[in-house]
């Protein structure tokens, strides 16, 4: 790569990072109660022990630390796990209309959940064992079994049919929406409202539990992941080529998607499905500057957190005092993306989807 | 076969070796040696056992029974990344599932050498590379812009950069071994044969040159070792193409062959009929 080039990816994410900034002041300010940044800093001086809680304002206090930080930052967390998981996912399917959506991870990931939420109540034998690591746990295994489902079906060769991926991604959906719907329909109320929520996202359950949850898989699998550039790189000429430069293919694509999977399985668990995030982001970066992984995975962690924050921010504005779920916007911006780039793709048959 | 192979000697030596799929039986007790410094050339119809005897003589599937050797030293005692330092492969057409700049496709070549960042000298090495094949023009272009043969000629860029040797490593530079899988087969004649003049030139280097051709009047021409399959055992081996005799390869590719030229040193100038 030239070095110009070089620099202008470090620009990019230098960009990126600051308008991730400023997303997260915004969104952390607005909201049914709308906080000037002087007070956040004062309520983070004083939650972090520096200053001494000021009298009479606890109320105030409580919603920025207890409900709104948390929020803010799980959505940023999630929108970076669904921007690397995209990226990741194309990488290994070779291919620019995979998303965790798509390919069944994130409703694996719901329907390994809801078993919990619905069958697990505290003490059954299904989630007696597993304590509070229950729900992700369960979320991993509907969200690996399915990812796998699809990428054994649609992958013969090594080379990855994008019809038979759309049909087992389509499928295998279909199956575990099925699930999640029939665990809904015999789930009692309270659980049964949960898991509608869930198969549109929504972060109006954020807590600092969550958020830790979710911030440490997201950042042992992005350093993991993100040691794997070039061998994704590599994969884009092709398993038996990555293999003739060193790499075993096998290998990376079953650690890639463990990885990926623990990263949208925490998020989704703690979420719901949040579709088209992970589809737009990569393709956006793709666009603008660069498919070298090494600039995609550090740029989509940012893009997909921008964005992510940016969504439910508008979530939260558009029909106040009600929430939208962040799913139907993220919808209906991706689902045009998403037919752009298949018309684009059938229009160029099977190479330079970009060129 | 060749009684007096050994594991000892230079080059790629692959001895006895059978490689079943399923239970199809596509290499059947082949032995062969590849020597440096010379064109070697695998001839044989479709479904003879070519590219099967590429894979597994670069290392892609372990034979089912036999051996590979490069320089007397087992490939399986290679680990993967010295492999990749010491072999490279130019396959047939290979497509980029996402857009990148030439330069970038090159420096590909270069992955076993470099750990996260590439050094100054991977740098020149890819600029070198690009020089070599002619391309230093394109370096900035999308790789999936550019023609057929273009883009095979970035594809032996990166393959030459893989296994590139120069006067500042020379002392720890050991030998390398280029194949070339069916490499002109999508090319018209120039490409053909720019490309198989910039393999050619490699000779001097002491590279072992393996090309898996079609052409067969070309693979005449520019090979100076043949070894012609046919349903995966050895049909003919040999280093005069003039010796290859015509009942062999009319039997071999099901055809009539007639010399029309070419001289003791070109080979033979051969005119195929059904």
């Amino acid at each position: 790569m030239t070095s110009s080039a070089r620099q202008g990816n470090t620009g990019a994410l230098v960009l990126l990072g600051v308008l991730l900034l400023l997303a997260l002041v915004v969104s952390a300010a607005v909201g049914a109660f709308a906080f000037t940044p002087a007070t956040m800093a004062r309520y983070l001086a004083e939650g972090s022990g520096w200053l001494a809680p000021r009298e009479g304002d606890a109320l105030g206090r409580s919603v920025f630390l207890q409900l709104r930080l948390p929020r803010v930052l799980l959505s940023a967390l999630t929108g970076a796990i669904l921007g690397v998981s995209g990226t990741v996912m194309q990488g290994l399917f070779r291919n620019p209309i995979v998303e965790p959506g798509l390919a069944g991870t994130s409703a694996g990931a719901a329907l390994g959940a809801s078993l919990v939420f619905v069958l697990g109540g505290g003490t059954s034998a299904l989630s007696a064992p597993l304590g509070s690591l229950a729900v992700p746990l369960m979320a991993f295994a509907g969200a690996f079994g399915a990812t796998m489902l699809v990428y054994r079906v649609s992958a013969t060769f090594g080379k990855v049919n994008v019809f038979t991926l759309l049909l087992a991604g389509i499928a295998v959906n279909a199956v575990c929406s099925a699930g999640t719907g029939f665990l809904s329909y015999i789930a009692r109320d309270p659980q049964a409202r949960n898991i509608t929520f869930w198969n549109l996202g929504t972060f109006t359950t954020a807590d600092w539990r969550g958020v830790s949850v979710v911030a440490v898989s997201f950042i042992v699998c992005f350093v993991l992941t993100l040691r794997d550039a070039k061998a994704l790189n590599a994969l884009m000429l092709g398993e038996d080529e990555a293999a003739l430069l060193g790499m075993d293919p096998q290998r990376l694509i079953i650690r890639l998607l463990v990885l990926n999977t623990i990263m949208v399985a925490t998020a989704t668990a703690m979420v719901g499905v949040i579709a088209f995030v992970g589809l737009v982001v990569p393709h956006v970066l793709r666009m603008v500057r660069s498919s070298d992984y090494a600039f995609l995975l550090r740029g989509s962690a940012l893009l997909g957190a921008l964005l992510m924050v940016v969504v439910d921010v508008v979530a939260r504005v558009i029909i106040p005092p009600a929430e939208l779920p962040v799913g139907i916007i993220t919808a209906v911006v991706g689902a045009p993306v998403f037919l752009y780039i298949l018309l684009r793709q059938q229009r160029r048959g099977s190479a330079g989807y970009y060129g | 076969m060749d009684d007096r192979l050994t594991v000892k000697e230079a080059g790629v030596v692959l001895r006895s070796v059978s490689y079943v799929a399923g239970d199809t039986q596509i290499l059947d007790d082949v032995s062969v040696h590849f020597r440096p410094g010379r064109f070697n050339v695998v001839l044989g119809p479709n479904g003879a056992g070519k590219s099967t005897l590429l894979r597994v003589a670069t290392g892609l599937v372990p034979p089912t029974r036999g051996d590979v050797a490069y320089d007397g030293e087992p490939l399986a005692g290679f680990g993967s990344q010295r492999l990749a330092r010491t072999r490279a492969v130019l396959s047939q057409h290979v497509d980029l599932a996402f857009p990148l700049p030439v330069a970038d496709v090159v420096m590909m070549g270069r992955y076993p050498h470099y750990g996260r960042v590439p050094t100054a000298h991977d740098r020149e090495i890819v600029d070198a590379a690009l020089a070599l094949v002619g391309m230093t023009e394109r370096a900035g272009q999308p790789y999936s812009t550019l023609s057929g043969g273009e883009q095979q000629k970035v594809q032996l860029a990166r393959v030459l950069a893989q296994i590139w040797t120069d006067d500042s490593d020379a002392a720890g530079a050991g030998s390398r071994f280029l194949f070339l899988d069916e490499p002109t087969s999508s090319l018209d004649v120039h490409y053909q044969l720019h490309l198989l003049d910039v393999a050619r030139g490699l000779l001097e280097g002491r590279c072992t040159v393996v090309a898996i051709l079609h052409d067969l009047n070309v693979a005449f021409r520019y090979g100076d070792h043949f070894v012609l399959l046919d349903g995966g055992c050895v049909a003919w081996n040999g280093e005069r193409a003039g010796e290859i005799p015509l009942e062999v390869l009319e039997r071999v590719f099901r055809v009539k062959a007639r010399r029309i030229g070419g001289t003791d040193d070109e080979g033979p100038l051969l005119q195929f009929t059904l």
